[in-house]
C-alpha cells in the first residue's frame, strides 16, 4: 500500500508577516520547560521566599495580634525598601533561579546546535535577533515571574494589610526600583544562560556550566576575600554583583564596600559577551573557512 | 517584485568561497516550472547553491532572484515562500511531530490554529499519521526524513528545495519519498528543486536537470533535450584487433566505454558523421557486427558532463 493515504492538498490560507516573529519560539520554550521532569516542583519551590516575605509583611502589620507569642527583646520586622531588596536578592531565590535556568534555559541553544536545528529556524522568515529574542524571552519570563510579579504583589499586600497608601507615598520610587532590578536580573540571567548554552552542544554540559559558574564564582569570591581581605574580591561572584548592583536602586548601602558601578560594569560585560558570542555562533549554516 | 513568472529561479555569475575553497564559480542558471534535479558529485556545490538561494550564505559576487525576489535583499520574502528540506538530520528534541511541524508552520507565518490543522494533514500525507504524537527522539532515520519533508510542506510553499531527500533510506523508503515528491511536483503551482547525487532518483522525478561540477554549471536544461543534444550514443560490437581503431575514435573526439560483455559504447560528439566510424573501421581492418543508436541515460550524461572516465 502506498504511504500516501490521500493526495497533496494546497492550503488556502495566507501567510502573515509577523512583527513579533519571536513569540512562537518563546511560547514553545515555556511549554517545553513545564514538560521537563521536576521543573514544576522546582518552580513551585521558588515561590517559597515570596510566601515567607508575605508572612513577614502580615506579621509586621498585625504585631498587636501576636504580642503574646513574641519575646520582649525581639526586633520587630520593619518593612522598608530594604525588605523588598532582601526578597529580590535572597540567596535562596537566586539559587532557585539558577536551578530553574538549568531546566528552562540550558538546552535553549545547545539543543538546537546539537540537532542542527538552526537551519530549520533560518529557513523561515526569521532573523538572528528574532531567534535570540525568542530564546531570551523564555528566561526573562521565568525570572520576572520570580522577581517582578512577587515584588509588586508584596507591595500591594503591604498596602492592603496597612490599609493606607502611606507606604507608597513615603517611598514613591519603590515600584520603579522593583521593576528596574527585575529587568536587570532578567536580562542578566537571560544573557548568562544563553551564553553558556551557546558555548556547548550538549544540554547537560550547559546545565553544569550554568550551575557551576554561579556556585564556583561565589566560592572563589569567598576564598579570595579570605586571602586578600579585600571587598573587591566579591566582584568575582555573580551573586554579589547582583546584590551590589541592586543596592542603589533601593537606596541601601551595598553589602560590600565597592562602588556599585563596578558590579554594573561586570554584569554589562557578561551581557555584551553573550551578544558577541551568540552573534558569532548563531548561523543558519556553519561555515568552516 | 512579487509576481511569480514562469522562470522561478534566475542566477547570474554567482560565486561563493569557503575561505580559499571556491564552492561556486560563476553559476548562471535559469529554472522554470516542474521538478529540477541539481546533480553533481560530492563537493560540486549543490548544497551551497541551495543555501545561497535561501539566503543562508551571501554570494561573494553575482546576482539572483528566486520567485522574483532578490537573494541578497529579500531573503525573508524568499524564505516565506520556500520549503527547505535540509540534508542533515535536524529536529527539535523533546516534542512530538505535530508540535514540531505546526511550530515550524507558525514560524513561517501561519496562524497558530491553521498551522496545527495543517501539521496533521502534512504528517498524514508524509506517512507519519500513526506516529505523529511520538517523541521525535524515538524516530528512525526514515521517519526523520519524512518529517523533514512534512515540515518543508507545512506552509504550502510554491517552491521546494530538497537537499538529498533520499539520503540514508532503504530502497522501500526511497521509493516512498520519491513517490511523494513526484506527486507534489505534479501540481502545476509547485516547483521542486532536488539536490542529489543519486542519478536514478533525479531521473525518476525530474524533467529538468542542472549538472554542477567543481562549482560550475556543466550542463542544464530539459532532460530530454540534453539527452538529444549533448551526445550521440551508439552501441557497437566489433571483430578484430580494436586497439588502434579505438585510439583513432578517441582522436575524433569520441569517448568509448567497453562493457563486461565486450559491448562498446561510443559517445560521438555532435556534428560527427557516423560514417566516419565505418571508414575508420575499414581502414583498420575491423568488422562492425552490431551498430545501434542508444538512448543516453542520465548516468551517461552526468559522466560526460563531469568528465568522469568510465
Amino acid at each position: 500500500m502506498s504511504i500516501r493515504e490521500k493526495g497533496y492538498h494546497r492550503w488556502d490560507g495566507r501567510l502573515q508577516e509577523r512583527r513579533r516573529a519571536w513569540r512562537p519560539i518563546t511560547r514553545l520554550g515555556i511549554r517545553l520547560a513545564f514538560k521537563r521532569k521536576f521543573f514544576k516542583f522546582a518552580f513551585s519551590l521558588s515561590f517559597l521566599p515570596a510566601f515567607v516575605f508575605l508572612a513577614g509583611i502580615y506579621l509586621s502589620e498585625r504585631l498587636q495580634d501576636f504580642r503574646g507569642f513574641i519575646q520582649k527583646d525581639a526586633v520587630p520586622i520593619q518593612v522598608l525598601p530594604k525588605y523588598f531588596l532582601s526578597y529580590l536578592t535572597a540567596d535562596f531565590l537566586l539559587f532557585m533561579t539558577v536551578i530553574l535556568l538549568i531546566f528552562c534555559a540550558a538546552g535553549l541553544v545547545a539543543d538546537d546546535l546539537k540537532h542542527n536545528a538552526l537551519q530549520l529556524y533560518f529557513s523561515r522568515p526569521l532573523t538572528k535577533w528574532d531567534y535570540l529574542l525568542g530564546k531570551a524571552a523564555v528566561v526573562i519570563f521565568f525570572v520576572l515571574l520570580l522577581t517582578f510579579v512577587p515584588g509588586l504583589l508584596l507591595l500591594v499586600f503591604k498596602l492592603i494589610f496597612s490599609g493606607s497608601f502611606a507606604f507608597v507615598v513615603d517611598h514613591p520610587g519603590l515600584p520603579l526600583a522593583i521593576a528596574v532590578y527585575s529587568a536587570m536580573a532578567a536580562v542578566f540571567f537571560a544573557s548568562y544562560s544563553l551564553l553558556l548554552s551557546s558555548l556547548c552542544r550538549n544540554r547537560r554540559t550547559a546545565s553544569f556550566l550554568i550551575f557551576g559558574v554561579y556556585v564556583f564564582s561565589d566560592m572563589l569570591a569567598g576564598i579570595l576575600q579570605g586571602i586578600f581581605r579585600s571587598p573587591y574580591a566579591g566582584l568575582v561572584s555573580v551573586k554579589s554583583n547582583l546584590k551590589i548592583a541592586a543596592s542603589p536602586l533601593f537606596g541601601v548601602k551595598p553589602p560590600l564596600e565597592v562602588p556599585w558601578a563596578c558590579s554594573c560594569l561586570i554584569l554589562s560585560a557578561v551581557v555584551a559577551a553573550a551578544v558577541w558570542v551568540m552573534n558569532r555562533k548563531i548561523r543558519g549554516v556553519t561555515v568552516i573557512k | 517584485m512579487s509576481v511569480v513568472n514562469e522562470v522561478n529561479i534566475e542566477l547570474k555569475d554567482i560565486a561563493y568561497s569557503y575561505g580559499s575553497v571556491e564552492a561556486l564559480r560563476g553559476v548562471t542558471l535559469s529554472l522554470g516550472a516542474g521538478a529540477t534535479g541539481l546533480l553533481g558529485p560530492n563537493g560540486a556545490g549543490k548544497s551551497t547553491l541551495l543555501r545561497v538561494m535561501l539566503g543562508f550564505l551571501e554570494p561573494d559576487s553575482g546576482q539572483g532572484r528566486v520567485l522574483g525576489y532578490d537573494i541578497r535583499l529579500e531573503r525573508d520574502d524568499i524564505r516565506r515562500r520556500v520549503g527547505y528540506m535540509p540534508e542533515d538530520d535536524c529536529l527539535l528534541p523533546g516534542m512530538d511531530a505535530v508540535t514540531f511541524t505546526s511550530y515550524l508552520g507558525e514560524l513561517a507565518g501561519m496562524p497558530r490554529q491553521e498551522a496545527m490543522k495543517r501539521a496533521h494533514d502534512v504528517l498524514f500525507y508524509a506517512g507519519l499519521g500513526e506516529s505523529r504524537y511520538r517523541l521525535l527522539d524515538t524516530y528512525s532515520g526514515g521517519m526523520k526524513q519524512r518529517l523533514k519533508l512534512a515540515q518543508a510542506l507545512v506552509h504550502d510553499p510554491p517552491l521546494l528545495f530538497l537537499d538529498e531527500p533520499t539520503a540514508n533510506l532503504d530502497p522501500q523508503g526511497r521509493r516512498d519519498i520519491l513517490e511523494l515528491i513526484a506527486d507534489i511536483a505534479s501540481k502545476k503551482e509547485i516547483r521542486v528543486v532536488i539536490s542529489s547525487h543519486i542519478l536514478s532518483d533525479i531521473e525518476s522525478v525530474c524533467s529538468q536537470v542542472v549538472i554542477l561540477n567543481k562549482g560550475k554549471v556543466a550542463a542544464q536544461g530539459r532532460l530530454a533535450d540534453l539527452r538529444q543534444s549533448h551526445f550521440n550514443l551508439f552501441e557497437m560490437r566489433v571483430k578484430g584487433e580494436s586497439g588502434i581503431f579505438l585510439k583513432k575514435l578517441a582522436d575524433l573526439g569520441c569517448r568509448v566505454e567497453e562493457t563486461e560483455d565486450k559491448l562498446l559504447r561510443v559517445f560521438m560528439p555532435v556534428g560527427l558523421d557516423r560514417r566516419e566510424v565505418f571508414r575508420l573501421a575499414a581502414e583498420n581492418g575491423i568488422q562492425i557486427r552490431h551498430f545501434l543508436q542508444s538512448r543516453t541515460s542520465l548516468e551517461d550524461l552526468f559522466a560526460q558532463s563531469v568528465r568522469i572516465e568510465g
